[in-house]
């Protein structure tokens, strides 16, 4: 099976999973994404693409019902490491040899 | 780490806001998504101010929107639940509408038969509803194109008003603001060498578009001076006209050749406007002669700002007063007497009212009894699901989630029934108009996009009330019982009563239907049994339009021709012409006064132009004397001596009492020159169908002064021909004869005489459709509930004739069950149809509308349709193997 390549928008909500660790709900992911590149993020948007996201298995969601009240916690599947890393290599590949100076 | 938010503080979030979000946001998140909202907004007041705050979270809000929607449908379609959500499941409510449509879609898909029985039985109900809706709005509702409509109207005694009458009123007649006269006018366009056209049009006083109210799109309509004597001939034409003119706006001032005179175009009208028909194409100046005492004008009025209809009784009492002191009438034609006026509206498509009424009523009823029918298989298909409904019911859905799926399932069946439908309805749309023969009323009803939103609308609201049923049985009953009675087979009522309800309506319904048609066979039966005097197999009509600048002579002459170019084609017996129609209720009476009786008092009788043939080829029959013959028709206007003519046999009775009219004379109708009478034939229906015959005076064509412009060329085929497989022959040689004729029409006189029956005869063909749709559903709808019951109670069918009991009895017994429900139906259905058959009233003819012949033979076919339907489930209950049904259980 070919791996999974993620859309500009899948590899950030991923990656902001990745780096809100064990505090991964939607509405921190959100403020991981906003806070990283600087620019307005709508709730509705992160929860439509991490659910995209659950269907394809790359995330998996569980109820956490501790203090802070119920929430849907996120955390990166193998499959979803996966896929970041191949999503990862291929821009790479794509960039090596790009020079942005050279003039065309 | 945010903190649930106390719900004073949550107010702070915009309510809007929040409503949004909770509405596209799935139940397990719900809570979440909005505490974490309100902490971050609550954050941004502290820190930004509140302004910066509100901008934040409706910038949120609107750029949310789209992913959510797009979420809920991408959940809907693909019935995605997160892992997390599992215990609390459940979408916004697009997401379930989404979900609940596919399921419904599925169960729709695994019973095809089901499905497309209910999709094509609502989409008949619709079409048919729809598209007869639309017809009577554009023809009974749309606005008229008059200012005011409302505020004009037609005086009674229509096409018989004289220019006198007219002119001794003129500018005074009380209550009026302004009255115009008018009479037909169908007029030859001769356009280059093309074979002349007839153009339909009227001959008006100046004031007749003041008194509507209407300007013209372009150039003028009539000046004070047009209807003068000797002013130059203008016309007005309609928009179609100034189209196939070529649509050029200067047309204005172009001289066309209409009925045989150069007339100056002077203006056109606006698209859509009409007057007094929707074919009227020209409409041109009468000039005033204020002598002429030919009466041959309808009174259009404008009623005096402030009048209404019902407020006119005082000015015509004024009125009739006036007339009767200056006029001398006959005592039938007396207008002072029974005096109306009637709003444009409601002269020109009152009539059709009754026939357009009835359509719809027919149509209403095959929709609800689609509905009913749908409602029952519906029933049906829930009792068949029990235990399926009983354990979704078990695992936790609740019964309003199960009301919304059997709702879904209705709606995705009615819309897809209101879509057929809305097909059916553009198919049907023209053949409808045609088939209720509303002539050129026809032309106003316009198949538009209203016809289908009404159609959707219909299927919509069917959706709901179908719904209802199986939702009702669902309520009442206890869902979770079923698991435990439905493995031991036992008898349950639930359902099959509510099912056999709508069945008894089912068959009330059809028998309004049936028992409608009844009385319309029965009337038609009857108007049918009418002898009209006259032989109408077999002859078929072209009508002539001559132009009018020919010479009377020169007419007769044409008339002649034409007559002689019609016969001689093959299979043409005989040809003839008149001037005016049997059966088609048409006037033109003349006076009569006969030689040696100076007392009689004056009276008139209809006068019919013909030229030799005629009666022959109408099948009139010769009772006393002659027939008119070829050298009648060579009257010599010079010689004083006279013509000849033929009276009926109801003249003779009149005006001959005890006496033998042959060789008496009479003046022969438009001279006061008396013709011999040489003949006496059979009363002939040459004004109504019903009603009494007419004294009658056949005179040669030539015995008249003038010769008319529209001639009705008459002609007998030979055997078994078909006279309207001729019509286009003789229209060729009518054109090869004389190109400047224009031809009106081509028919038969038996269409004329179907016409003629009314509007009973042209709604028989569509409530006899009807009719058989509704026994089909009816049987429909006995069939499935008592399939449903034999079902049921199988393994009783199955102990019982394994204990002996002959199948011969489950047989009467489910057939006996069958027929007692449609006794109920037929019993409620009577007396609703004693209840509502005084609305038929003008539609039936020397019937009671509670005809028992008809009623009778309704409740007969019911019953017999009902027997039928039932016996297919009974012969299979009475075939049940007791060792079979008994295993299964």
């Amino acid at each position: 099976m070919s791996e999974e390549t993620l859309g500009a928008f899948e590899e950030q909500v991923m990656l902001a999973v990745l780096h809100a660790g064990d505090d991964a709900f939607g509405m921190s992911v959100r403020r991981q994404i906003e806070a990283r590149t600087d620019r307005d993020v709508a709730i509705g948007a992160v929860y439509a693409t991490l659910d995209r996201l659950e269907a394809k298995k790359l995330v998996a969601s569980t109820r956490d019902t501790s203090s802070t009240g119920s929430r849907r916690v996120f955390r990166a599947t193998a499959s979803g490491r996966r896929a970041l890393a191949h999503t990862r290599e291929v821009r790479d590949r794509l960039w090596r040899g790009v020079d942005l100076a050279a003039r065309t | 780490m945010p903190n649930s938010p106390t719900s004073s503080e949550r107010s702070s979030l915009p309510s809007i806001a929040a409503a949004v979000v909770r509405a596209l946001t799935p139940r397990a998140e719900r809570e979440e998504v909005l505490s974490e909202l309100t902490v971050e907004f609550r954050e941004r007041v502290a820190c930004d101010g509140s302004a910066s705050a509100r901008l934040w979270i409706w910038r949120q809000c609107a750029q949310s929107v789209p992913h959510l929607v797009r979420r809920s449908v991408w959940r809907g379609t693909t019935g995605f639940e997160p892992q997390s959500s599992r215990m609390n499941p459940g979408g916004p409510a697009l997401e379930q509408w989404i979900m609940d449509g596919r399921h419904a879609f599925r169960r729709l898909t695994r019973r095809p038969r089901y499905a497309l029985l209910s999709i094509l039985t609502l989409a008949l109900g619709i079409g048919g509803t729809s598209a007869v809706f639309g017809i009577a709005r554009g023809v009974l509702f749309d606005p008229l194109p008059y200012k005011n409509a409302e505020g004009v109207a037609l005086f009674w005694q229509q096409y018989s008003w004289t220019q006198k009458e007219f002119a001794f009123f003129r500018g005074a007649f009380p209550g009026f603001s302004s009255v115009a006269q008018y009479t037909d006018y169908d007029a030859t366009l001769e356009l280059g060498d093309a074979p002349a056209q007839l153009v339909p049009g009227i001959s008006a006083s100046s004031e007749l578009f003041a008194v509507l109210g209407a300007q013209a799109a372009m150039g003028r309509t009539f000046n004070a001076t047009d209807d003068v004597r000797g002013a130059a001939a203008v016309a007005v034409i309609s928009h179609s006209l100034w189209v196939e003119l070529g649509g050029d706006p200067s047309v204005l001032g172009r001289r066309i050749q209409l009925g045989g005179k150069p007339t100056t175009i002077v203006g056109v009208m606006p698209k859509g406007f009409w007057f007094p028909a929707p074919t009227t194409r020209v409409w041109i100046p009468e000039q005033l002669d204020p002598t002429e005492q030919n009466g041959k004008f309808t009174l259009v009025g404008r009623l005096a700002s402030g009048n209404t209809i019902d407020r006119m009784a005082a000015p015509l009492a004024q009125l009739t007063a006036a007339l009767g002191k200056n006029f001398q009438y006959t005592p039938q034609f007396d207008k002072s007497k029974n005096a109306w006026v009637k709003s444009v509206r409601e002269s020109f498509v009152g009539p059709l009212r009754p026939t357009l009424y009835a359509t719809f009523a027919a149509m209403a009823m095959i929709l609800l009894i689609a509905c009913a029918n749908v409602a029952a298989l519906m029933l049906g298909q829930v009792e068949g699901r029990s235990s399926e409904l009983a354990v979704r019911s078990a695992l936790g859905a609740t019964q309003g989630r199960i009301s919304m799926q059997l709702l879904s399932e209705a709606l995705l069946l009615g819309g897809l029934a209101g879509a057929v439908g809305g097909v059916i309805a553009a198919i049907s749309f023209r053949w409808l108009i045609a088939a209720l023969a509303l002539g050129e009323w026809g032309n106003n009803a316009v198949l538009d996009w209203r016809v289908f939103a009404i159609a959707m609308f219909a299927a919509i609201v069917c959706s709901v009330v179908i719904s209802l049923a199986p939702t009702f049985s669902l309520w009442r009953g206890r869902l979770r019982d079923v698991i435990g009675s439905s493995r031991t087979g036992g008898v349950r009522g639930r359902g099959i009563r509510l099912e056999s309800a709508l069945v008894v309506v089912e068959v009330a319904l059809a028998v309004l239907v049936t028992a409608g048609a009844g009385l319309l066979v029965r009337s038609v039966d009857k108007l049918y049994a009418i002898n009209p005097g006259l032989e109408t197999k077999g002859v078929g009509v072209l009508s002539v339009v001559l132009p009018s600048d020919l010479s009377d002579v020169r007419r007769a002459q044409v008339t002649g021709q034409l007559i002689d170019a019609v016969r001689v084609l093959p299979g043409v017996k005989n040809a003839a012409t008149v001037q005016m129609l049997p059966l088609r209720a048409s006037a033109w009476n003349a006076g009569i006064v006969v030689e040696g009786k100076p007392d009689l008092p004056g009276s008139t009788t209809l006068v019919r132009l013909v030229s030799d043939g005629y009666l022959e080829t109408m099948g009139i029959a010769l009772r006393q004397g002659r027939l008119l013959s070829a050298a009648d028709m060579m009257y010599d206007f010079a010689d004083s001596s006279g013509g000849v003519v033929v009276i009926n046999e109801s003249l003779a009775k009149k005006y001959f009492p005890g006496e033998n009219p042959l060789g008496r004379r009479v003046n022969s109708g438009f001279s006061r020159k008396f013709a011999r009478i040489v003949g006496v034939v059979g009363d002939a229906a040459e004004g109504e169908l019903r009603g009494p015959m007419a004294p009658v005076r056949y005179a040669p064509l030539v015995e008249a002064p003038f010769v008319n412009s529209t001639q009705h060329i008459v002609f007998k085929v030979k055997g078994d021909l078909r006279p309207s497989a001729l019509l286009a022959s003789a229209r060729a040689a009518v054109h090869a004869t004389q190109p400047r004729v224009a031809i009106q029409e081509g028919t038969t006189m038996d269409q004329v005489l179907a016409r003629s029956v009314g509007p009973a005869r042209q709604l028989l063909t569509i409530v006899a459709l009807l009719t058989a749709l509704a026994l089909f559903l009816g049987a429909i709808g006995i069939y499935g509930v008592m399939s449903h019951f034999v079902a049921r109670r199988q393994r009783d069918w199955g102990i019982r004739i394994a204990l002996g009991l002959r199948p011969v009895r489950v047989l009467s017994g489910v057939v006996g069950r069958g027929t007692r429900l449609v006794a109920v139906g037929v019993v409620c259905g009577l007396v609703a149809f004693v209840l509502l058959a005084h609305l038929m009233r003008s539609l039936v003819y020397e019937i009671q509308t509670t005809d028992p012949l008809a009623i009778g033979a309704s409740i007969i076919v019911l019953l017999l349709v009902g027997v039928a339907a039932a016996m297919i489930p009974a012969l299979r209950a009475s075939r049940t193997d007791p060792a079979i049904v008994l295993r299964e259980q």
